[in-house]
C-alpha cells in the first residue's frame, strides 16, 4: 500500500466526516460534544467545548442565532435540539474553563476599527496569534450594535469582560476615539493591515470600505484593507454569528497577509460547509424539543440535561455496528487503514498490527453496509499477501489451516472420478473440505441420490478449493492447488460441477469462470427430492446464511425453496442474505485468533433466539461450537437412519474432521472403488483413549490426534521417552514439521491413554530432529 | 530468553538410561534467534525435557514477540 492507496481507501470512510450540526455552523463549534457534555450532566466539559472554538462564549454562547438547527438530524425524527438555548443555559451557569495559549509575539502591525463583534473577534484571533492589534472605536465600550441589547438577553458586564480578555492577550483598547477620516487615514498609514467592522463603520466615514470585501477573503480592493460585519448582503438582517465568523475569516487573511501566502488556498473548509456524514435513523424513536417551565429563564441544568439527551451523537459506525472484528479492535475502517499502513511502514521493531490484520474474517459485510463500499477485505487479504511476500507473515497464524488443507489435498483425502461402470461424467458433485469433515456420511447420501438421479454419469471429487490459501496470502501455493483444480477436472472431461460449499463456489465462481458450475442447492430445487424418509423438525428455525453466499442469490432462493418444500418452518434474521455475518472461520479468523473466532460464532448464533438451520458445514460447527442447535439443511433432506437429531450433533473438533475426511475416502474407495484402495500409514494404526477434557484441550491447542500417534510412534520407534516411575507416564515430543508435539501417553492393553499434549515452535536442538 | 534457567525437580527419568534428568545447557532457536537456556536433560544421552509451564509460557510468549519482528 502506497500513500495514495491510504488517502484514496481513508477518504472512502467518512466516519471523521463533521456532523450536521457542526457543519452547518460557520465557526464549526462542536456541537455532538457539547451535547454529549449536558447529557452526561458534566456542564464543565459543555462549556470547555464552547471555549475552545466561539470567541467571546458569554457573548455569542447567549445570542447565536443558530443557523445550525435546521441541519440538526435530529430534525428528521422529531424536532431538532434547541441548540442556541442550551448554549445559553450552558454559559449562564458556568465560567469560563479553558483559557487559549497566546502565541508568541510576532511582527506586523494591525487596526481593527470599529468595536463590534466582528472586529472584537477578529482583534482577538489576531492577538492569540501573536500579532500587535490596536482596536479603536468611537463608542463607550465593546460591542458595537449589541450593546442595546436589553439587560436581560444580554448582561452588561459581558462588554468589560469582552475588553479585559483581548487586554490579556494584548490587543490595545481605544474606547471613545474620535474617529475622523484624517484619524482613519493616519490608522492605514501607520498599520500593516487595516479591519473595518461595517457594525460601526459606515462608508461615508471610510470611502474604500464602500466597497465589496471578496466574499472568501473579505479584502478589500485597497492594498491592507479588509471588512466584515454588519448586517448581512441583503442589507435586512443581523446574524451575531455572522459577526463572529466575519471577524474570524478576516483575522485569517489577515495573517496570511502578513505571512505573505495565498490568501485563497484551502479555504473551502471554512464557514458553513457540506458534510457526507452518514448517520442511520431508521428504527429511533420521534422526540419533540423539551420546553423549559420557565420560558423567560431558559432551562434549568436538569432540563438542559434532559434536552440534550436528545441528541443522537450523529456519527456513521454502520460498518462497526454489525462486525465482532472491528468491535473487538475498537478501530473504524479509516483508523484500521492507518495501523495497517503504519504496521508495514516498520522496519525496525515490533509489528504490533499483525495479528489485527489477520483477524479480519473477509467475509465482506463492511462493504454492503458501508455507504462507499469500504473494502476492508481487499485490504487486509493483499496486506497479508504483502506480508508473506516480505518474510513478515507470523508462521503461527496460518500454518494450522494450511497444514489442513494440505493434509486435504493429500493422497489421503483426495479422489476424483467416474461414477463407478462409467467412463465419462456429464456432472461432478464436489462437497468441499468441510462438508467431508463435518459429515462424511452425508456426502456419500448426497452423492448416491445424485448419482442416481442425474443421467450421464456423477463423478466424484474430493479435495479442497484452496480459499484458505487465498485468505493466508498465499499467492503462489493458491494458484499452484487452483492448477491441480483445472488439471483434475479437465482429465474428467470437464463435467459441470455440483458444489455444496459456498466457499469453494466464489473460488471456482472468481478464477475457474471457465467452468461450468452449479451449486448443490440449486440442483437439489430441481430434481424431486427423497420422500418418506424426511422429516421437517417439530420447531421454527433460523436460517443461517454463509458470508460467502452474500453475492450467491440464486443459491440463496434455492435454499429457501427447498425448505418450504420440505415443510420446514423457517424464519429470518436481520443478518443474513447479503449481510450474513462470518462464523469465525473465513479469513482463517479462528485460527490467527481463536477467542474471536469464537464470538464471531456466538454473534452469528445469537441473531435470534431460534434454533439454527446452516447449508455451509463450516458454519453450521461453528456455531455449534459456540453453544448452540443448529443444524446442516442436508441433516433433513438425506437425515441418518439413527434417528439422532441433527440439532444436537456436536462440533467433531479438528481431529475428527481430518479423520472423517481420510475415512471418507476409505469408506468410498471400499464400497464404489475397490479396485483403488489405498494403505493408511503406520502410525494410523495405533489406539488411543483419550477422555472429552483431554480432546478439547488437543482441539484448542490445534494438535491432532495424527499428531499424537506420530509422536507415540516415533517415540516406540527410537526408545526416546522419558519416564516417570511414580506414576507409569511416558513423555515424548516429535517434529513432524514445524511444531515439535509433546504427549504424555500411558501404555494399556486396550491402547494409550493419552493424559496431556502441547506444543511449541521453538527448535531444539535434539528432539527428533 | 537467553540466560534463562527452567531448572526444577522432576520426577521424568530416561527411559533408555533409566537416570534422573540433570541441568544442561541449550541452544534454542526460532526465526533466526539462538537462546541459550538451562533445561533438565539425561546426563548420558542428552534427552531434553521440555514442560508444558515452558512451552505453553515463555515459549509461547518469546515465539510470538518473534513473530511480529
Ligand atoms: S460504514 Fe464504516 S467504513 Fe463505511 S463510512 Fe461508515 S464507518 Fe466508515
Ligand atoms: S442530533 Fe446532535 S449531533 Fe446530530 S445534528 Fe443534531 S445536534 Fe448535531
Ligand atoms: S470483512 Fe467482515 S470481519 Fe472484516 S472488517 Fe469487514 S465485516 Fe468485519
Ligand atoms: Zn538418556
Amino acid at each position: 500500500m502506497d500513500q495514495l492507496q491510504l488517502r484514496a481507501f481513508e477518504n472512502r470512510c467518512i466516519q471523521e466526516e463533521l456532523p450536521f450540526c457542526t457543519a452547518a455552523c460557520p465557526i464549526h463549534v462542536d456541537v455532538r460534544a457539547f451535547m454529549a457534555g449536558l447529557a452526561e450532566g458534566n456542564l464543565r466539559e459543555a462549556r470547555k467545548v464552547l471555549d475552545r472554538t466561539m470567541p467571546f462564549p458569554e457573548i455569542v454562547g447567549r445570542l447565536c442565532d443558530e443557523p445550525c438547527r435546521p441541519f440538526c438530524k435530529r430534525g428528521e425524527i422529531g424536532d431538532p435540539l434547541a441548540i442556541s438555548m442550551l448554549e445559553r443555559a450552558c454559559v449562564g451557569m458556568t465560567a469560563p474553563v479553558l483559557k487559549l495559549p497566546k502565541l508568541p509575539a510576532k511582527g506586523g502591525t494591525v487596526a481593527v476599527v470599529g468595536g463590534g463583534l466582528s472586529g472584537m473577534t477578529a482583534a482577538l484571533d489576531l492577538g492569540r496569534k501573536g500579532r500587535k492589534v490596536t482596536l479603536v472605536t468611537a463608542a463607550e465600550g465593546l460591542g458595537g450594535s449589541l450593546r442595546s441589547l436589553p439587560e436581560t438577553m444580554l448582561p452588561r458586564e459581558a462588554f468589560p469582560q469582552a475588553a479585559a480578555l483581548l487586554e490579556g492577550y494584548g490587543v490595545t483598547l481605544m474606547l471613545a476615539a474620535d474617529l475622523t477620516v484624517e484619524r482613519i487615514a493616519d490608522l492605514i498609514a501607520t498599520h500593516d493591515a487595516v479591519y473595518f467592522d461595517r457594525d460601526e463603520i459606515g462608508p461615508q466615514l471610510v470611502p474604500q470600505a464602500a466597497a465589496q470585501p471578496d466574499p472568501l477573503t473579505l479584502a478589500l480592493p485597497a492594498e491592507g484593507g479588509f471588512a466584515g460585519g454588519g448586517l448581512g448582503e441583503d442589507s435586512s438582517s443581523f446574524s451575531v454569528i455572522k459577526q463572529v465568523e466575519d471577524g474570524r475569516r478576516a483575522a485569517l487573511t489577515i495573517e496570511r497577509y502578513l505571512q505573505k501566502v495565498s490568501l485563497t488556498a484551502q479555504r473551502d473548509k471554512e464557514g458553513v460547509c457540506t458534510t457526507r456524514m452518514h448517520t442511520v435513523i431508521t428504527g429511533m424513536a420521534s422526540s419533540a424539543v423539551l420546553i423549559p417551565a420557565d420560558p423567560a429563564l431558559g432551562y434549568t441544568t436538569a432540563e438542559a440535561q434532559q434536552e440534550a439527551g436528545r441528541c443522537i451523537r450523529c456519527e456513521c459506525l454502520e460498518c462497526v455496528k454489525q462486525c465482532v472484528y472491528l468491535q473487538e479492535y475498537k478501530e473504524y475502517p479509516k483508523t484500521l487503514v492507518r495501523k495497517i499502513y503504519n504496521n508495514q511502514a516498520i522496519v525496525q521493531g515490533t509489528r504490533n498490527a499483525n495479528r489485527m490484520i489477520n483477524s479480519c474474517s473477509l467475509c465482506g459485510q463492511c462493504t454492503v453496509i458501508c455507504p462507499h463500499d469500504i473494502p476492508v477485505p481487499e485490504l487486509c487479504r493483499t496486506t497479508r499477501q504483502d506480508m508473506v511476500r516480505n518474510g513478515h507473515m507470523p508462521p503461527s497464524a496460518h500454518d494450522f489451516a494450511l497444514e489442513d488443507m494440505h493434509f486435504s489435498l493429500s493422497e489421503s483425502c483426495t479422489l476424483a472420478r467416474h461414477q463407478p461402470g462409467t467412463s465419462a461424467s456429464r456432472f461432478l458433485f464436489y462437497p468441499g473440505c468441510q462438508l467431508a469433515g463435518s459429515s462424511p456420511e452425508t456426502v456419500v447420501r448426497t452423492y448416491r441420490f445424485l448419482a442416481g438421479r442425474l443421467q450421464g454419469g456423477v463423478g466424484l471429487m474430493l479435495g479442497c478449493c484452496g480459499i484458505p490459501a487465498r485468505w493466508a496470502g498465499q499467492e503462489p501455493l493458491f494458484a499452484e492447488t487452483m492448477d491441480r483444480f483445472k488439471a483434475d477436472i479437465a482429465r474428467l472431461g470437464n463435467p459441470t460441477l455440483i458444489t455444496a460449499c459456498s466457499s469453494c463456489l466464489s473460488i471456482f465462481d472468481e478464477f475457474c469462470s471457465e467452468a461450468e458450475i452449479v451449486s448443490l442447492w440449486e440442483m437439489l430445487d430441481s430434481l424431486e427430492l427423497p420422500t418418506g424418509k424426511t422429516q421437517a423438525p417439530g420447531e421454527t428455525l433460523t436460517l443461517h446464511d454463509p458470508c460467502t453466499a452474500r453475492h450467491q442469490e440464486t443459491l440463496r432462493l434455492s435454499v429457501r425453496s427447498i425448505c418450504g418444500k420440505l415443510g420446514m418452518h423457517i424464519v429470518e434474521h436481520d443478518c443474513n442474505g447479503p449481510l450474513a455475518d462470518c462464523c469465525g472461520y473465513g479469513g482463517l479468523m479462528q485460527f490467527a485468533n481463536p477467542q474471536l473466532g469464537g464470538k464471531a460464532a456466538g454473534m452469528k448464533a445469537g441473531r435470534s433466539e431460534h434454533a439454527g438451520l446452516a447449508y455451509c458445514a463450516m458454519c453450521r460447527d461453528n456455531l455449534a461450537a459456540s453453544g448452540h442447535r443448529v443444524a446442516h439443511l442436508l441433516d433433513y433432506i438425506f437425515p441418518v437412519a439413527d434417528g439422532q437429531n441433527p440439532l444436537a450433533r456436536s462440533n467433531p473438533g479438528f481431529s475428527r474432521r481430518h479423520e472423517n475426511r481420510a475415512r471418507l475416502k476409505q469408506d468410498l474407495l471400499n464400497s464404489l472403488w475397490p479396485e483403488a484402495a489405498v494403505l493408511q500409514p503406520e502410525h494410523r494404526q495405533i489406539t488411543l483413549l483419550i477422555s472429552r477434557e483431554v480432546l478439547d484441550l488437543l482441539n484448542s491447542r490445534h494438535i491432532l490426534e495424527e499428531d499424537v500417534q506420530k509422536v507415540i510412534h516415533q517415540a516406540n520407534q527410537t526408545g526416546r521417552y522419558l519416564v516417570n516411575p511414580g506414576n507409569g507416564h511416558q513423555l515424548a515430543g516429535f517434529k513432524p514439521v514445524r511444531v515439535t508435539y509433546w504427549v504424555e501417553f500411558e501404555p494399556t492393553s486396550r491402547g494409550y491413554v493419552i493424559h496431556n499434549a502441547y506444543s511449541h515452535r521453538m527448535l531444539l536442538p535434539e528432539v527428533g530432529q | 530468553m537467553s540466560g534463562y534457567s527452567f531448572i526444577e525437580a522432576t520426577p521424568w527419568q530416561c527411559a533408555g538410561c533409566r537416570l534422573p534428568l540433570t541441568p544442561t545447557t541449550v541452544s534454542l532457536t526460532y526465526l533466526n534467534s539462538v537462546f541459550n537456556v538451562e533445561l533438565m536433560a539425561c546426563p548420558r544421552c542428552g534427552m531434553l525435557l521440555v514442560p508444558e509451564s515452558l512451552a505453553a509460557g515463555r515459549m509461547l510468549e518469546v515465539e510470538q514477540l518473534l513473530e511480529d519482528k
